[in-house]
């Protein structure tokens, strides 16, 4: 490890109604691999933002290769060797593997491109990372791992001192995982610094020199990786006590029936062979890091991407389970399954309609009598559900665009129970939404569990996950990876499963 | 300004439509006051009102294509191939007339359902639908036609001539009740009934409604037909008015129609939809194309102001969207 | 890596469509013997030029996920502004044809920043400047340019080089020439400048071309004074071969065009695409529609076919990327 080539010293950035960055301390070497850790939501990648230009700080310093600087745009940092690799990658894909690597720099031999230059650059930069990629291949071409690998290239091309990887391996395989790290050793080698941001603890042990932790976007610690335990990251990682009380022991009555039956659902490489049983009146919490096709499942449970394989039963009027087979959402809404996106203004709710339009949209024939829809039904009924659910409006003509994340999410809740669905799928019901309104979200769900509704509820809020589940079930890279009841589930052991690479 | 909006008259019509038709009065007084005698009231509000109708239909008819976020300006040449076939029909095979009236419509909801299944279900972009059956329809009707013009019945015809009636009776515009009417019928549909909540809630946000388990190619669809046929009845209206019809034009009136329906407060991404707005919208387009041909100019100036009415109407849907934002 | 493909002469589009044109001139010249006849295919040249250079031009738009509607009017429309000077106001024929391209390129400039700049749809937007640009034209009077032997008509042999007179003259179709180099240029400014790569890149991934610190607004508009250019050359084209220009014509000659380059190539969401690809387009609806009267067709159906090839392209397009999707 050389010399401190980038500190930053006591960051604070607020944004409203949120404290994201609470006087964070970091630091990188010449020729260390240092880990970001933290939960979803701590604050590394608004960290990195600050960093590279994204965001502008509200205090603090930031001190790169001895001078104070602050960098106004990714360009600029670029320009001054700080580069980041971005989880999305950002590729034209129509180019070639050089043309992307050099675009908006071309090598010019009069007002034509030097492809040919590209490409000798190309290789050389590809020779000296030691990867195997033909420069003239189309990059859409290329498995996501070499299109990362490419992406790597192109930041060392910038003449990079610094580079940051946020989440690098999350769509890699194992193969090119151990391709990455060889190159990443290899640049150590070469004295740069570089920022390493995953949730994968074992490749943290592998990979990295130091590790940083935040939590709730603040600093909590660095150690030395090889001097410290897994235990001890986990624990910097959730070391908070629970606020809320988390739930004891399971409110599911032991009788209470299967309602909904999922075997070995197939969808594409986020959903392997997921397996699990949905009771009458349960809470089921989807526990895991972001990437864990939680979402996934949920869409493919839905019949909003299509699935390759999956049985999936749903107890029927007689009390026993039937095979469905759900192709598009409409079947799943006929089979009596509610989805709330986690993305509410995308798939959530029609923004620019009322209340009372979103609220009836998935029931429209209870509401047309002949041709016409009945508008005196349609209000009374919403009406109903506003108050019910408390949502907070002046009336139920109310562009759903005016209301509030929390009063949002009631309008889609209103819209499945007109529906009358006994399955709900609740996909990070609270995100985005204030303490006050969460509570209120919480005790709805609770009662709806009560009243016999079976809830599945994604979840990447540890204290939600154990506050309100029943029973939890943990995944990690498209696999089930745990199934926990409330009464033995904490933090720890949930986070280990949720980091658990299964080969 | 608050305070006006705010007004409980103004705010139940909406201050949008209330400008429009003050624009309209305005522009027709504009016109008599420096046109004069070249101006006359009654033969000027006549001319109006005939092409108020056709085109009315044209606007009403993409106004529900616009609502679910496509285009479609294939309108101008399929309303021209309804009436070239229909009429053909009439006047070489003596068809009887109501029969093909009826085959008039019938190939405007052909054409209407061909576009709606190409866009929604082959999701081909509509653009590209409308560019092609523009000239399937235009090919279609000189193929059928063998290139010739085709003139409807005159009113003295002793058989045929009563279809002139859906225009007007003695002076009496029986076309403008049939309009507004139908206007009606267009507002109810697309306000107060399933299919029309659908098509204006899939133009605002398509992944929401289908993931409220909604079959949004279906309704989708459902748009492009109305359409169709609402262009198929306009076509019966052009000839009513103007008699003849010529294989391979129709193309201006595709601008006109959408010109009618955007500057009346329909949004060209799709969600917001106002059939009231298109109704005075294409009465402002129609009033100016009769002010334009009265001042002595011609087609060219037409097209020339109603592309620039176009652009600078859409220009203003977009940029009111990005303050919002 | 499990998806490269094997690059065979099969999966290029260029090439097959080269195999449609090879076996429509076979099927035609079997049937018939007027299309046997060297003053067929001269015919077919001549009119092959304005269609390849609108073509040359559109296919930028496309590429990048746009379109260029107002190419078809807005050439009849730059025709007449250059006849009826040469004809009214005794302008030289040289600066009449630059005018022509002028004007083509300032119309494709307003295209530009009503798309790039303003962000209107380029449908829409080419739509309304369609329906400008027919109007302008309209203002005119059918115009026709010089013929060869009046003062200025040597512009014709550009395209057609003749020797002689009447029926035996001999007639060079030299045009082609030109207009293959044209596209063989275009393919090079496609491939290897900074224009063409930008305007790939733009189709293909817009945000990602922005944020890799590209000017993306000047490059789309320029993707559009490159149409506007090209349709200002194909007035002049279209002023050679047409005897005279009349005015309020011209909407629907954009579809050939379109279609043209939908059939060599263009992929309906933009990112890729070729000139050349487009030239091979062009010629197989040209052949398509100056073949239908030897199969016993009316001249009418053109149209219904230049229509049905265009969607059918594009259909073959969205098939072909959804079939990429599942597999």
């Amino acid at each position: 490890m050389g010399e401190v080539i980038l500190t930053m010293k006591e960051i604070d950035k607020s944004f409203p109604g949120v404290h994201a960055l609470d006087h964070v301390n970091f630091e990188v070497r010449r020729g260390e691999v240092h880990a970001l850790m933290g939960e979803n939501g701590a604050g590394k990648s608004t960290l990195m933002k600050v960093l590279t230009g994204i965001y502008k700080k509200d205090s603090g310093t930031i001190i790169y290769e001895g001078k104070e600087t602050e960098f106004s745009s990714t360009r600029e940092a670029q320009d001054a060797g700080v580069v980041i690799v971005h989880q999305e990658l950002n590729m034209v894909g129509d180019l070639t593997v050089a043309q992307n690597i050099f675009i908006g720099r071309e090598p010019k031999k009069g007002i034509r491109i030097d492809d040919k230059k590209m490409i000798e650059d190309s290789k050389a930069l590809f020779e000296e990372l030691n990867i195997d990629i033909n420069p003239k291949e189309k990059m859409s071409n290329l498995t996501v791992g070499k299109q990362q690998m490419c992406e790597i290239a192109k930041a060392i091309s910038h003449k990079a001192k610094v580079i940051i990887f946020d989440e690098p391996s999350a769509a890699l395989t194992e193969k090119e995982i151990a391709d990455l790290f060889v190159i990443i050793r290899d640049l150590r080698e070469k004295g740069l610094g570089i920022v390493y941001i995953s949730h994968r603890m074992d490749e943290i042990k592998v990979i990295t020199d130091r590790v940083t932790v935040m939590r709730d976007g603040g600093y909590v610690g660095t150690l030395i990786t090889k001097d410290s335990t897994k235990e001890d990251i986990i624990n910097m990682m959730v070391g908070r006590v629970i606020y809320e009380d988390p739930k004891t022991h399971s409110m599911v009555a032991p009788d209470a029936p299967v309602v909904l039956k999922v075997e070995n659902l197939n969808a594409g490489k986020m959903v392997q062979d997921v397996s699990f049983e949905l009771r009458k009146g349960e809470i089921l919490g989807f526990s895991g890091l972001m990437g864990a096709g939680r979402t996934e499942t949920a869409r493919a449970l839905f019949g909003a991407d299509p699935k390759q394989s999956g049985k999936i039963s749903i107890m029927g009027k007689d009390g026993q389970l039937h095979e469905v087979h759900i192709n598009t959402p409409q079947d799943a809404v006929k089979a009596g399954i509610g989805y709330l996106s986690e993305d509410r203004r995308r798939y959530g709710v029609v923004v620019q309609k009322s209340i009372t339009e979103n609220s009836t949209l998935a029931t429209m024939e209870e509401f047309t009598s002949g041709l016409f829809i009945n508008k005196a039904k349609e209000k009374k009924v919403t009406q109903k559900y506003i108050e019910e659910l408390a949502t907070k409006t002046p009336n139920a003509e109310q562009l759903v665009v005016n209301l509030s994340g929390g009063n949002q999410q009631k309008v889609v809740i209103a819209k499945w129970l007109i529906r009358d669905c006994d399955i709900l799928i609740f996909d990070e019901p609270t995100r985005g939404i204030d303490v006050g309104a969460k509570n209120e979200i919480y005790k709805l769900m609770s009662k709806l569990a009560a009243e016999g509704k079976s809830i599945i509820m994604i979840s990447s809020e540890m204290t939600e996950v154990l506050r309100m589940s029943d029973r939890v079930i943990v995944m990690c890279e498209g696999k089930k990876t745990g199934e926990i009841d409330i009464s033995e589930a904490t933090q720890e052991n949930i986070m280990d499963k949720a980091t658990r690479n299964i080969d | 300004m608050e305070k006006i909006k705010q007004n409980p008259i103004v705010k139940k019509l909406g201050l949008n439509r209330i400008i429009l038709v003050v624009i309209l009065i305005l522009m027709f007084i504009v016109f008599r006051v420096a046109l004069g005698s070249k101006f006359p009231v009654a033969e000027s509000i006549t001319s109006t009102l005939n092409y108020v109708y056709f085109l009315g239909f044209l606007s009403l008819g993409v106004t529900f294509v616009i609502a679910t976020g496509g285009i479609d300006f294939s309108i101008g040449p399929v309303m021209f191939c309804c009436a070239l076939m229909s009429g053909y029909c009439l006047n070489s095979y003596h068809v009887p007339l109501a029969l093909a009236m009826i085959i008039s419509i019938l190939i405007g909801t052909l054409f209407g359902t061909f576009n709606g299944w190409l866009v929604s279900y082959m999701s081909v972009p509509a653009f590209i639908v409308s560019m092609a059956s523009m000239n399937i329809a235009k090919g279609m009707a000189s193929v059928f036609t063998k290139t010739q013009s085709v003139s409807w019945p005159l009113a003295s015809d002793p058989v045929n001539g009563w279809f002139r009636s859906i225009v007007s009776v003695n002076g009496f515009p029986v076309g403008l009740v049939i309009f507004l009417v139908a206007a009606v019928i267009c507002g109810i549909i697309l306000y107060n009934t399933k299919p029309g909540r659908y098509i204006l809630c899939l133009g605002s946000n398509r992944e929401a409604v289908r993931l409220s388990g909604v079959n949004t190619k279906k309704w989708e669809m459902l748009a492009y037909i109305i359409c169709g046929t609402l262009v198929g009845i306009a076509s019966l209206f052009f000839v009513a008015a103007y008699t003849t019809v010529q294989p391979g034009y129709g193309d201006q009136y595709n601008n006109e129609a959408i010109a009618g329906c955007v500057m009346g407060g329909t949004s060209m991404v799709g969600g917001l939809a106002s059939i009231g707005g298109t109704v005075i919208g294409v009465a402002i387009i129609s009033l100016l194309q009769q002010g334009i041909m009265a001042f002595g100019l011609g087609k060219g100036q037409q097209m020339i102001i109603t592309g620039i009415i176009v652009i600078v109407a859409v220009y203003a849907d977009v940029s009111a969207r990005r303050r919002k934002n | 890596m499990t998806n490269k493909k094997k690059k065979s002469l099969l999966s290029d589009q260029r090439f097959i469509v080269l195999l449609v044109i090879i076996a429509l001139v076979i099927v035609y010249s079997i049937f018939s013997k007027e299309f046997r006849k060297y003053t067929t295919i001269l015919s077919m040249l001549d009119f092959s030029y304005y269609n390849t250079l609108l073509a040359i031009g559109v296919t930028f738009p496309l590429i990048t996920a746009g379109v260029d509607l107002s190419i078809g009017t807005g050439m009849i429309c730059y025709a007449l502004i250059g006849g009826t000077l040469v004809r009214n106001y005794n302008c030289p024929i040289v600066l009449a044809m630059l005018i022509c391209v002028a004007v083509g390129m300032i119309i494709g400039l307003l295209n530009g920043i009503l798309i790039g700049v303003m962000d209107l749809a380029p449908f829409l937007a080419t739509l309304c400047t369609c329906m400008i640009t027919r109007g302008i034209g309209s203002l005119f009077s059918a115009t026709p340019w010089p013929t060869n032997g009046q003062p200025g008509g040597w512009f014709h042999s550009i395209f057609k080089l003749t020797f002689g007179s009447g029926r035996s003259a001999l007639r060079l179709p030299i045009g082609f020439v030109f207009v293959v180099l044209l596209v063989l240029l275009m393919e090079f400014v496609l491939n290897h400048t900074k224009f063409g790569r930008y305007t790939i890149a733009i189709g293909s991934n817009k945000e990602a071309t922005r944020l890799s610190g590209i000017n993306v607004k000047f490059y789309h508009v320029m993707v559009y004074v490159v149409s506007g250019l090209f349709a200002g050359l194909a007035a002049i084209a279209y002023a050679a071969v047409t005897p005279t220009v009349q005015p309020g014509t011209g909407a629907g000659l954009e579809l050939d065009a379109i279609g043209g380059v939908f059939v060599g190539g263009v992929s309906a969401t933009g990112g890729y695409g070729s000139v050349i690809g487009s030239l091979a387009g062009i010629f197989v609806i040209m052949l398509l529609k100056t073949g239908l009267p030897y199969i016993g067709l009316s001249a009418n159906w053109q149209q219904i076919i230049t229509g049905l090839v265009l969607i059918g392209a594009v259909l073959i397009d969205i098939l072909k990327r959804k079939r990429a999707v599942v597999a």
